[in-house]
């Protein structure tokens, strides 16, 4: 019975590694711009070897280093940062509907884009004020709370509070928009990952990377954490700074996530509740898989969101759309929530 | 889109005209949702929902009859006030949200009410609320709908003979811009539109870029019911097309702009697309909410020059604007004012 648990944790570790890496190689061949897998080898080859350029310009390079590679690795990092966000909330609160909306982080950045982009113009970028006011959510959150901050239902009845509030200001900023701005906001709160440039990217994946690794490192502490505030207290554990730190680095790469894209939901929800299914509650195996598993959902999303129409398909009504009626026949099936 | 053009034109003409000296009986007109309106014979309030249709009274002699307009004239159309600044004193009888503010609309005490066919339920719910005529009309940018369009309004408001004149400059001023570019020997340039603030949203159906003698690279991305809707790309998708030209609605005031020119001529992802090498990247107006239709005409003459420049001949596109806008609405220079509001005049006066 041991090693059949020893060789099932295994091989899930084996697919955390494999199946994101498999997976970007085959979205590298997928675009509607069709590019021979050959020519996606040696194209590769050429930039990391140095080959011999033709006559012509391809447009080759451009396609696959200024396009897909942002884009994929951008689906990469930022489908990790929600999924671990939310499962490290999920495991903080002992709660298995938290996730980053529940703190006010996704309703605080789309204000923040929202008002860039109806208000302040183009001298405040809508990336930068998602990030500061999905930041800002969350500090007012943990204000809200005040020195219950280290309670539960504090932090979530204070989360819920911000959140409509946040939300309330977006409506108003929708309402007093003109129409020519209007329209912008609606196509960044609808989420994607296909205008991810470089120059985004520089900021946001230093940021997704510390946070997402700091939070897998601190997977030993959620175990502690998610048995009770005076459980983890008689284990030695400082359960109001634990918290802070895991709330602070669950905001920052969320916020620095959902700045690029857009606010993409669910993924937060539904993939840390896969992984619990497939390994059970233990934290030590959840937040790593879920790094793995988020990573290679938003891949997949992201494939179908670019290569199913002749248009494209924005990302946060595809993850809805088909991720809410897939974990509902999981759910089904499973029988039980597990936490 | 119930209803295409060639049946609104048949009822139009099928409206029998009253002989001169007869008083005018109730008219049925059947607007753009497939709806039979029976419509006084006398309309003397009018309260529009329907930029376009604002757009089409004025034209038509009647902004007088205007007692309540929509936000989106008053507050926020860039040409609206140049043509009808009248408009500044009307009330404003929708928010932002496009609902009708049912008490001001009663006080108002409209005759007939135009309002918006995107906007089915609305239509149904202020009929039955204020019982009064609800005739929802437009052209759902759809150049024929925009004539017939014009003609049913001309027949509700009593003013035929205007409607035809209208129609028949707008026909004929169209109809040169095809045929001066159907006497090109070069191929027709395929055309990408980066339109509402975003690179990567385009509409589907643009005519006056075939008017003109361009082709739509985004046509067929969405089936034809879609209509003139904006479809979402990505950016590779636009390297697929490669245009051999790119045109980003400027229909803004430049600093609300959040595509420009520069930044698509700038943008390293779209180094290779041909109409970036060759420079053949500029500004058109595109519409919101649907068509001025003075301003279409002159869309079509700058798009004619954008994709074939030997086929500019006359005094160039401002004064030839200027004196379209003197057509329709009778005011002296209102297309230089859009222009220089618009920050267009480098664009447009090639």
């Amino acid at each position: 019975m041991s090693g059949r648990r020893n060789r099932k944790a295994t091989a899930l570790a084996v697919a955390a590694v494999v199946l994101p890496a498999i997976l970007f190689f085959l979205s590298l061949n997928i675009g509607a711009y069709r590019i021979p897998p050959g020519a996606v080898l040696s194209t590769l080859g050429d930039a990391v070897f140095g080959g011999a350029g033709g006559p012509e310009p391809s447009p080759y390079f451009d396609i696959l280093f200024r396009v897909r590679l942002p884009r994929l690795v951008l689906a990469l990092f930022a489908g990790a940062a929600l999924a671990v966000s939310g499962a490290s909330l999920q495991a903080l609160f002992r709660n298995p509907l938290v996730f980053e909306f529940s703190l006010g982080i996704s309703y605080g950045a789309a204000f923040g884009a929202a008002l860039s982009l109806v208000f302040l113009g183009r001298g405040f970028p809508p990336q930068a004020a998602a990030f500061v006011f999905a930041v800002a959510a969350v500090v007012a959150v943990m204000a809200v709370a005040g020195r219950s901050a280290s309670q539960t239902v504090s932090i979530l009845l204070s989360g819920v509070i911000v959140s409509a509030l946040f939300q309330a200001l977006l409506s108003l900023v929708e309402f007093f928009a003109n129409p020519y701005a209007l329209q912008s906001l609606i196509f960044w709160l609808m989420g994607g990952l296909g205008l991810a440039t470089w120059g985004d990217l520089a900021v946001t994946l230093p940021l997704i990377a510390v946070g997402v690794t700091v939070l897998i490192l601190l997977r030993w502490r959620l175990n502690v954490l998610s048995l009770g505030d005076d459980e983890a207290r008689a284990l030695g554990v400082n359960v109001g700074r634990e918290k802070v730190l895991v709330i602070v680095l669950a905001t920052l790469t969320t916020a620095a996530a959902t700045a690029v894209t857009g606010v993409i939901s669910w993924v937060g929800l539904i993939v840390p509740h896969l992984v619990r299914m497939a390994v059970g509650p233990d934290n030590r195996k959840v937040i790593p898989l879920s790094a793995a598993f988020g990573a290679s959902l938003l891949l997949v999303a992201d494939d179908i969101a670019r290569s199913a129409a002749s248009f494209e398909i924005p990302i946060g009504i595809l993850t809805s759309v088909v991720g809410i009626p897939f974990f509902i026949v999981l759910l089904r099936r499973s029988g039980r929530l597990w936490l | 889109m119930k209803t295409p053009a060639v049946l609104l034109a048949a009822l139009v003409a099928a409206a029998v005209p009253a002989e001169p000296g007869q008083a005018r009986a109730p008219a049925t007109i059947v607007d753009s949702l497939g709806r039979a309106v029976v419509v006084p014979a006398k309309v003397e309030r009018i309260i529009s929902l329907e930029p376009e249709v604002t757009r089409i009274i004025v034209a038509l002699g009647a902004g007088d009859r205007l007692v309540g307009i929509d936000y989106f004239l008053r507050n926020h159309d860039h040409l609206f006030p140049l043509v009808f600044p009248a408009a500044g004193g009307l009330p404003v009888v929708s928010n932002p949200a496009q609902e009708l503010n049912y008490e001001q609309a009663i006080r108002l005490r409209p005759d007939i009410i135009f309002s918006s066919p995107s906007e089915f339920r609305m239509t149904e719910s202020i009929e039955r609320k204020m019982r009064v005529p609800v005739v929802a009309l437009a052209s759902m940018g759809k150049l024929a709908d925009l004539v017939a369009e014009i003609a049913t309004v001309g027949r509700v408001l009593d003013r035929e003979d205007r409607a035809a004149a209208l129609t028949g400059f707008f026909m004929s001023r169209l109809e040169a811009v095809r045929r001066s570019v159907a006497a090109v020997p070069e191929d027709r340039p395929s055309v990408y539109l980066a339109f509402w603030g975003s690179l990567v949203r385009t509409p589907v159906s643009y005519e006056p870029v075939e008017a003109a003698g361009g082709r739509n690279a985004a046509a067929g991305l969405l089936p034809d019911r879609f209509g003139a809707a904006g479809a979402t790309v990505s950016i590779e998708k636009v390297l697929a097309l490669d245009p051999d030209v790119i045109l980003v609605q400027g229909n803004y005031l430049p600093a609300e702009r959040q595509v420009t020119v520069e930044s698509v001529l700038r943008d390293p992802r779209l180094g290779s697309l041909r109409a970036v090498r060759s420079g053949r990247v500029g500004y058109t107006f595109g519409f919101w909410y649907w068509w001025d239709p003075a301003l279409v005409l002159v869309e079509a003459l700058h798009l004619a020059r954008v994709f074939h420049p030997r086929t500019a001949a006359g005094p160039g596109l401002v004064p030839e604007g200027d004196a379209i806008f003197k057509e329709f609405y009778g005011v002296e220079g209102a297309f230089s004012a859009l222009c220089r509001r618009l920050g267009c005049d480098e664009w447009t006066a090639k």
